[in-house]
């Protein structure tokens, strides 16, 4: 059973990204929301270097988190809609690959293109060269970490308002907030940023096993 | 010979209401059981409930294991198909059939023949574009991707024709030969050769 572990999660995550990839609309709308914000900031505040790259680590990161939580809601609700998921818990397989597969494809479908539409909101707002890589980095460890809470957040409200997810999470997401902006602001003065990369790293590394269960028994409640 | 499934005074509350109680039967390797019952009378909670989805107010629910011993927990894939048949709406007839838990691993031909087995040609044909009874017969053709110790089915006879009914009963027989066991439910007796309890 357990050998056929890998198997099962292929299969979630070919029939899953198969299913984002013909319904574009999952991983554009979080993509153009994220690069409609950062570009209204110069249109709003100026093209002024000095004020837009010292703005920039808040705007990215404020973005990002907000742009990451737009696709939470259907982390669950077709699978639960069209009765996939009574299959998932009905199989003798770990309910806890399941939760991981689609954690895993959220961050696909939205962590991954606001990795790429990042660099282009550094340019727009003139975020030095040198802060790329942090920045990067900040976002890997938290946009996962974004999409692990977001699948908590949309296990709790399944069959509910999709409002309800985004404020279960984002209360949570504040210490990724300050860890994320922390690193790029850190790279902009020359401050050694390792130690909040490492804190993120912490806090993916415990949220994956923790959230992860914590979802799954969420889960459950819904056929009670 | 012992039964795979043993349920025991099998009770469910829920909300403050008692949805069914003292439900007992076995289900034995070849045999099937036919739950009747009108709309709203638990049959699909009592699926669920057996199935482990639902927690029971009180009741056992046995399952055999390879040592011939009975546990509260399953050690076999069983199949379920409830109301909503777990099919994709954007996958193909195809890769509804692929991309499922039972078929890992499963060859194409196989695949194509279980599909051909309940009348489906239009494989490219998205889901979403098939109405409500070529849906349930691609949920069929996933019974036949691997045999399951005890399939649950419920309500396997709404919405579909005479033609599809009659090919229901066959594979159910079929299946059956095979040492598969169904638990089904409905509004009414059918045709199938089953031991009937009514909630």
């Amino acid at each position: 059973m357990h050998g056929s572990i890998s198997g099962w999660l292929t299969i979630i995550l070919k029939r899953d990204l198969l299913i984002a990839f013909r319904k574009s609309s999952t991983y554009i709308t979080p993509l153009v929301f994220f690069l409609i914000v950062v570009t209204f900031f110069p249109l709003a505040l100026g093209p002024q270097e000095s004020l837009l790259s010292s703005l920039a680590p808040g705007v990215i990161w404020i973005a990002a988190l907000l742009a990451s939580l737009l696709a939470v809601e259907t982390i669950f609700s077709d699978d639960f809609r069209d009765g996939t998921l009574d299959e998932f818990f009905i199989s003798l397989e770990p309910s806890f690959i399941l939760v991981f597969a689609k954690v895993l494809i959220h961050w696909l479908i939205t962590g991954l293109p606001i990795l790429f539409a990042s660099l282009i909101a550094a340019i727009v707002l003139y975020l030095p060269f040198e802060s790329f890589i942090p920045m990067l980095l900040s976002l890997i460890l938290g946009t996962s970490f974004m999409s692990l809470l977001g699948a908590l957040g949309a296990a709790l409200s399944l069959g509910r308002s999709a409002i309800l997810s985004a404020i279960i999470v984002l209360p949570f997401s504040i210490p990724t907030l300050l860890m994320g902006t922390s690193v790029i602001s850190s790279s902009l003065t020359n401050q050694d940023f390792s130690g909040f990369l490492m804190i993120m790293g912490a806090m993916l590394a415990i949220g994956i096993p923790l959230l992860c269960l914590l979802t799954v028994e969420a889960l459950l409640l819904n056929y009670e | 010979m012992l039964p795979n499934l043993k349920v025991e005074n099998l009770s469910c509350v829920r909300s403050n209401k008692v949805v069914f109680e003292n439900i007992n039967f076995e289900v034995f390797p070849g045999e099937n059981l036919e739950i009747i019952g009108s709309n709203g009378s638990g049959k699909t909670t009592l699926l669920r409930t057996i199935l482990g989805l639902i927690k029971p107010e009180k009741g056992i629910i046995n399952w055999l294991d390879e040592n011939d011993k009975f546990n509260d927990f399953r050690t076999f894939e069983c199949f379920y198909q409830g109301h909503q048949l777990g099919i994709k709406n954007l996958l193909t007839v195809y890769e509804n059939l692929k991309l499922t838990h039972g078929a890992k691993g499963m060859d194409e031909n196989k695949i194509y023949e279980c599909l051909e087995r309940v009348g489906l040609m239009r494989i490219n044909e998205l889901a979403s574009n098939l109405s409500v009874g070529q849906r349930k017969r691609i949920s069929i053709a996933r019974w036949l991707v691997k045999n399951f110790k005890i399939y649950f089915i419920d309500e396997p006879f709404s919405a579909l024709d005479d033609e599809a009914t009659s090919m229901i009963e066959h594979l159910i027989q079929e299946l059956n030969s095979k040492g598969c066991s169904f638990v089904i439910t409905g509004h009414r007796p059918s045709q199938v050769k089953a031991n009937r309890i009514s909630i």
